[in-house]
């Protein structure tokens, strides 16, 4: 065992203490609250052994340590989020001692205080729009190989081109439809990076990778309005999960 | 289209959608113990060893 130290999951406000029963931290390390001014910093103990700079530098290497340790996360957050403003603190933030998790609390106060009036009773949805995968071009492989001269062909690769260029083109203008329809009941917008193919599970290009925030009253009409432009907008794909807390809108400004 | 609106689907999220938002976005706090990836943009250390599992995975398969 190395020193101890506190993994900081998330801040919130008005969290009561019995919403973290049955919920476990890093390594199934019990959950405790640390209370500063109306604010709660969610905490655990972790081993420096295990989150220590150099210790992180190697597991962040390690595709299954990323994933049990975003997935402790998260289900910490996400109860949290369920039952209180919160917002939730980048994976593997960690603090040597309850005192420096206090420091930063009080360091941050205006900052945190603000995020959470920004997120409190709403809640963050993902949208994320992919071009239809490209079609097996026939241009090719002709399919009148008689008549294949080379004039023939080259006027068929233009015309293929020509109809890929205004494909992509009504794909740009059905995202931005998208996006303007959907920032309309929503409170905020954030655009994610897109995601790689190999990631996303998807064989098209990920045109938009959205997050937005939404008030939680308005989630179904949300979703409703997700529905109604899949069938508007055939042209691309659309997919949509949530609720998730909201970890792309609990942002600190500084100026 | 997926609609997830359970706790069954939440459990279901893909890891690369958490770690946009847990590793992407959000507050961010620095700790006591810096995440220092000597100037390596850590979300692309992610995705580099996402990616190189995908193919690790495909290769073995």
């Amino acid at each position: 065992m190395g020193e101890p130290a506190r993994y900081l999951y998330a801040v919130t406000r008005g969290l009561a203490p019995a919403v973290l029963d049955g919920v476990c931290g890093q390594a199934g390390e019990r959950l405790e609250m640390l209370g500063v001014l109306d604010l709660e910093a969610v905490v655990s103990t972790v081993d420096l052994d295990e989150f220590g700079e150099d210790a992180l530098h190697e597991n962040l290497e390690h595709l299954d340590w990323i994933e049990r340790t975003a997935r402790a996360h998260d289900a910490v957050v996400q109860a949290c989020a369920a039952a209180a403003p919160t917002a939730p603190m980048r994976l593997a933030t960690v603090c040597l001692d309850d005192q420096s998790v206090r420091l930063r609390l009080e360091e941050w106060y205006d900052e945190l205080a603000a995020a959470l009036d920004r997120v409190a009773g709403r809640e963050e949805w993902s949208v994320k729009v992919f071009a239809h995968p490209a079609p097996t071009t026939a241009v090719m492989e002709p399919a009148e190989p008689a008549l294949a001269g080379g004039a023939a062909y080259l006027r068929r690769k233009k015309a293929a081109t020509e109809e890929r260029r205004a494909a992509e083109a009504r794909s740009l203008r059905a995202v931005e439809a998208v996006d303007r329809e959907l920032r309309g009941i929503s409170v905020a917008a954030r655009h994610l990076r897109a995601q790689d193919p190999r990631l996303s599970g998807h064989a098209g290009t990920m045109l938009l990778n959205a997050a937005y925030l939404v008030e939680a009253g308005d989630a179904r009409r949300f979703t409703e309005l997700v529905a109604e432009l899949v069938r508007t907008h055939p042209g691309v794909s659309i997919g949509c999960d949530g609720p998730w807390p909201p970890y792309s809108f609990a942002t600190l400004d500084r100026s | 289209m997926t609609l997830a609106t359970g706790e069954q689907a939440y459990a279901d999220i893909a890891l690369v959608d958490l770690l946009d938002r847990l590793l992407g976005t959000g507050v961010v706090i620095a700790g006591d113990v810096v995440i220092s990836l000597a100037g390596v943009d850590l979300v692309q250390i992610r995705l580099n060893a996402l990616i190189t599992s995908v193919r690790r995975e495909m290769a073995g398969g």
